[in-house]
């Protein structure tokens, strides 16, 4: 699976370089969401086929909430550490951890906040942290643990990197993944701006 | 939350409406799917003039701001549910048993 997702990877970056334009690939390339929607489709159905999850969902409790606060903790956490090795202050080099794997949004939320080198750097190591996690996700699943590996993926677990997570690790993983990537996505438009305006 | 919304359908479908035998095939096409959004990811890279310059130019410190917030992140959760989720380790495996 990690070889046929490089290639695709690779092969869709240079189809892209090439600008090459038919219908198949205009069509894939526009219809993303609704892609996204019927993979979330099918990996519901594959969440209900599995029996006994609810409860086991409901065991956590306020628990669930331990992946998403360590995800961004742990990611600021890491922007906190990097201030003490770039050029730029405390506030920028939180608010580029801030992204949480979300590369698109990221990368232009902080070039419109007026600064494009961010932007940029925003845009590139929250694009790694998506395809790293992709291609990790079955090492880190057996070597750390199966919540280890949706920290990992950050905002992405909702979507991009959900299908490894359903190979790799387990339906109750799968469930919190995607709580993970929810609230994950919610507060990267958040703590952006947030951190930006920090000025420092 | 569109998106949890679908999700939460699949689930109803696939607990109430979905018969067994077609589990395989739903995980063909989820791969299917997952390939595809890989591919049009890759396409609208490769489609910003741009990006090859960015990767050069900012590769380093980009790899750091990669580097360093995942792992940050990938280590505190794994303690914290080796801490907090001990508890449903131990029943899975009582269960195993």
């Amino acid at each position: 699976m990690t070889i046929l997702a490089i290639l695709a990877l690779v092969g869709g970056v240079l189809c892209g370089s090439l600008h090459l334009h038919n219908v198949v690939l205009d069509f894939l390339t526009s219809h993303e969401d609704l892609i996204l929607n019927c993979l979330m489709l099918s990996v519901g159905i594959s969440i209900g086929l599995h029996k006994g999850i609810v409860q086991k969902i409901r065991q956590y409790h306020v628990k669930i909430f331990i992946i998403p606060i360590g995800t961004v903790i742990g990611s600021l956490l890491g922007g906190l550490i990097l201030s003490f090795f770039t050029k730029y202050g405390l506030g920028e080099n939180l608010a580029i951890a801030s992204g949480l794997g979300w590369y698109s949004l990221s990368g232009v939320t902080l070039e419109n906040l007026g600064n494009a080198t961010l932007g940029s750097i925003a845009f590139l190591s929250n694009l790694m942290r998506e395809l790293f996690s992709f291609i990790s996700i079955p090492f880190v699943a057996r070597h750390f643990n199966f919540y280890s590996c949706i920290a990992l993926a950050g905002a992405t677990s909702e979507d991009t990197t959900l299908p490894m997570m359903m190979k790799y690790t387990n339906e109750e993983t799968v469930v919190l993944s995607v709580i993970n990537g929810v609230l994950c996505s919610a507060v990267v438009p958040v703590l952006i701006p947030f951190f930006m305006g920090w000025g420092i | 939350m569109f998106i949890l919304i679908v999700m939460c359908v699949g689930v109803l479908i696939g607990h109430f409406l979905f018969p067994e035998k077609l589990k395989r095939t739903n995980e063909i096409f989820q791969i299917i799917c997952t390939l595809t959004l890989i591919f049009a990811m890759g396409f609208s890279l490769g489609s910003d003039e741009n990006f090859f310059q960015k990767l050069f130019s900012l590769g380093l410190e980009s790899f750091l701001f990669f580097l360093i917030p995942s792992g940050c992140s990938l280590i505190l959760v794994f303690f914290l549910t080796k801490r907090f989720f001990k508890s449903h380790a131990k029943e899975k495996e009582t269960e195993k048993k």
